[in-house]
């Protein structure tokens, strides 16, 4: 039996392909719902503004949760749909996107440095960073996320994004998610007391001074850039590229470049981490599985170390509105906009095989972030441009991870 | 005292105060005011310091000038569990350019826990008069729509010369034992909840530094910090509410006072109050309950009868 998901990754390629053919036309009925959702969602704002405690922090993280999820879902911002355009298409748009996004991010973080720990020589760490410890538990954490994208068809944030797009999978996926939280937290203390206590936290600045590392970052994203550009496979972007002169069209209904896409993020990122904290989408999914695992009692009464470390956070919080569940609030929902207008949002009933992969690649993605402290977002994303060493090793695990369940499902027939 | 000795006296304080002018004379006591804080914050010998629990509070918005401690590293030995050592502190000092000449005003989150903390760890080291905490702390700086600034602000290293530890402000347990055995006449306040008090709980819920055992140090007397802060704006209250506050469980300064909590810190908020605030004779205990409670054959007081958590 195959299970596969034949939305988990739209095809976009070819999507993209007949909108440089298509004449531009904004259907009246599409717009007016996606205006609705984009007025609620500003009500939503306001009220926070008005009644959140504390206010500013509240609707900020609000604010650029819709921020993150609009360009998400306009830039189709997705870590596994890039890598395979990679792998299949050696198609490198996408994986340039996410190198400058990166680049954005290790620039403006060592902006901020500069203002906030001038020297990064000493004992301490930049507050709130994403810095990790690195250990054989976070390479196992990057192939399980890995493993998970490659089975569910995304990782967690492109799940968040699809939600709004009325994807079959990622509700799914979300709940697997959970399980996998509640999975990581269950087997935390024999890794922790195995390996993560004595794994060392490895922040780049520390050795090599800010120059050093930013100029280190930049030669390697420098590198891999020439790379996909010499290995990969010339685009087709002449007949897009006429058609999107219309700005409302280049913004709303047109599939943002990937490089555009990565510009947003990594600048989201560092208003994120300068005014609230690092970016991160796992933060609230992990604490809600907490608090529920807890109250079955179901997990252990302590987890060795893991509120001390550096990353998303699954500290229970009784608040019912947190800084991290607004955010990806807004991300759902101004996906959800955003999506409506460009015609991309189209909801199917789930069969089994949506079901079964959604819930078990979910469960390796809730174990991943677990271990991970983080997912493709707070750790890769946010680990990287804190010039953090275990955003590296979380990458190469998840590059790893994916690659080889995705080679070995299609072997298995099991993936497409 | 007589009357030419009074009328001398009243002199010699008019005449001051005019010499002093009116900022000098907002910062005699150990409070300032925000308003006063705002404009004195271009004043060279003003350093403002603030020492907040929230990692990333400081740098994401503080006092426009602010200096940082982070108490967790900078005000402590992290392997001993002790207080900075002399050196340590001394080379803090001289980097944030704090000397006895230059009032030092520090401000914090949480009604400025840490902050008085960081007042008392200055005052053993021999700053105490020059040393304020801002009334009301973050708190009220941002209820009242002040600025705060991210830029980092240079300061000159100071000279300072650490003074010899003042024993008297710190209780150690064997002071504390004193008091249980009658041996001495202080009085030990625990600042805890009431349910950590009566011995209901150990420590509130998601605190992992703990002690065995539940209950309180015989003979202690029980005033939660939190009465003697105004909850609307984090401000004390006023000199008058706070002496009737502690009287009312026998403290009035006749006698010496251990302040004591969980860890040693929050009791240091109510240590500030009674030493500086009210003048009173006082001691911080910063061994605190996860000293004392785990202390074999100590006798405790344990009126919930609360024995390995649960009963």
């Amino acid at each position: 039996m195959s299970i596969s998901d034949d939305s988990g990754a739209l095809d976009y390629e070819l999507a993209r392909r007949q909108a440089g053919a298509e004449p531009i036309r904004l259907p009246p009925l599409r717009f007016i719902a996606a205006a609705v959702v984009a007025v609620a969602l500003a009500v939503s704002i306001y009220l926070v503004g008005r009644h959140g405690d504390p206010a500013p922090q509240l609707q900020l993280s609000l604010i650029l949760g819709a921020a993150f999820g609009f360009v998400l879902q306009r830039a189709r911002f997705c870590f596994f749909c890039i890598w395979k355009d990679w792998l299949d298409r050696s198609d490198p748009r996408g994986l340039l996107g996410i190198l400058t996004a990166l680049a954005v991010g290790l620039a403006g973080y060592t902006l901020i440095y500069g203002a906030w720990l001038p020297d990064p020589s000493g004992m301490r760490l930049p507050p709130t960073a994403h810095i990790g410890p690195v250990g054989p538990a976070l390479l196992l954490a990057g192939l399980a996320f890995g493993a998970g994208m490659a089975i569910s068809g995304s990782c967690i944030s492109a799940h968040l994004y699809r939600l709004g797009e009325g994807s079959p999978t990622s509700p799914f996926a979300l709940v697997g998610a959970g399980f996998g939280f509640v999975l990581g937290f269950l087997s935390w203390n024999e890794l922790y007391l195995l390996t993560i206590s004595e794994s060392p936290v490895l922040w780049l600045p520390r050795q090599l001074g800010y120059g050093g590392a930013l100029l280190a970052g930049f030669a390697v994203f420098g590198a891999l850039a020439w790379w996909l550009l010499r290995a990969g496979r010339p685009s087709e972007e002449g007949a897009a590229n006429k058609a999107q002169l219309d700005p409302v069209a280049a913004i709303f209904l047109r599939r943002w470049p990937a490089w555009l896409g990565g510009l947003f993020v990594g600048l989201i990122g560092v208003a994120a981490y300068l005014r609230l904290s690092p970016l991160g989408v796992t933060a609230e999914l992990g604490s809600r599985s907490r608090q529920l695992a807890t109250q079955f009692d179901w997990l252990p009464a302590r987890l060795e170390g893991l509120d001390s470390f550096r990353g998303c956070a699954t500290l229970i919080r009784d608040a019912l509105l947190t800084p991290n569940g607004l955010f990806i609030a807004g991300l759902v929902a101004a996906a959800f906009a955003a999506a409506l207008a460009a015609g991309e949002f189209k909801p199917r009933r789930p069969t089994g095989g949506h079901a079964l992969r959604g819930l078990v690649g979910g469960a390796l993605l809730g174990w991943g972030t677990v271990f991970g402290l983080g997912c493709t977002v707070g750790t890769l994303l946010s680990g990287i441009s804190a010039g953090a060493v275990s955003g590296w090793v979380f990458a190469l695990g998840l590059i790893v991870g994916m690659t080889a369940t995705l080679k070995l499902g299609r072997r298995l027939g099991l993936l497409d | 005292m007589s009357v030419l000795s009074l009328i001398r006296h009243g002199v010699v304080v008019l005449a001051a105060s005019l010499a002093l002018g009116g900022a000098a004379l907002a910062q005699t006591g150990p409070l300032v005011s925000t308003e006063w804080l705002e404009k004195n914050l271009n004043d060279p010998k003003v350093r403002i310091v603030e020492v907040s629990v929230e990692p990333g509070i400081y740098e994401r918005g503080h006092i426009p000038g602010a200096q940082n401690i982070a108490w967790h590293t900078d005000l402590v030995e992290t392997v001993s569990r002790d207080i900075a050592g002399p050196e340590k502190f001394q080379a803090l000092a001289r980097k944030l350019g704090v000397d006895k000449d230059v009032t030092v005003v520090l401000y914090g989150d949480n009604n400025n826990w840490f902050a008085a903390w960081g007042a008392w760890v200055f005052d053993i080291y021999g700053l105490r008069d020059n040393v304020k905490l801002l009334d009301g702390g973050r708190k009220k700086w941002e209820l009242e729509k002040r600025p705060v600034a991210t830029n980092p602000v240079p300061v000159k290293a100071s000279s300072f010369t650490v003074s010899e530890p003042n024993k008297a402000l710190r209780a150690r347990l064997t002071d504390v034992v004193a008091t249980v055995e009658k041996k001495s006449e202080a009085r030990v306040l625990d600042i805890r909840s009431p349910d950590e008090f009566s011995g209901k709980i150990i420590a509130p819920a998601g605190f992992q530094e703990l002690a065995l055992r539940a209950g309180h140090i015989p003979g202690s007397v029980n005033v939660p910090w939190a009465r003697a802060v105004n909850q609307a704006d984090g401000t004390l209250k006023s000199p008058e509410e706070l002496k009737k506050l502690y009287a009312e469980v026998g403290i009035d300064g006749s006698k010496p006072v251990i302040t004591s909590c969980r860890i040693g810190e929050r009791s240091s908020h109510t240590w500030f109050i009674l030493s500086r605030v009210l003048g009173y004779q006082a001691a911080n205990y910063d061994g605190s309950w996860t000293e004392y409670g785990n202390v074999v054959g100590l006798p405790i007081s344990n009126p919930a009868g609360t024995i390995w958590g649960g009963k």
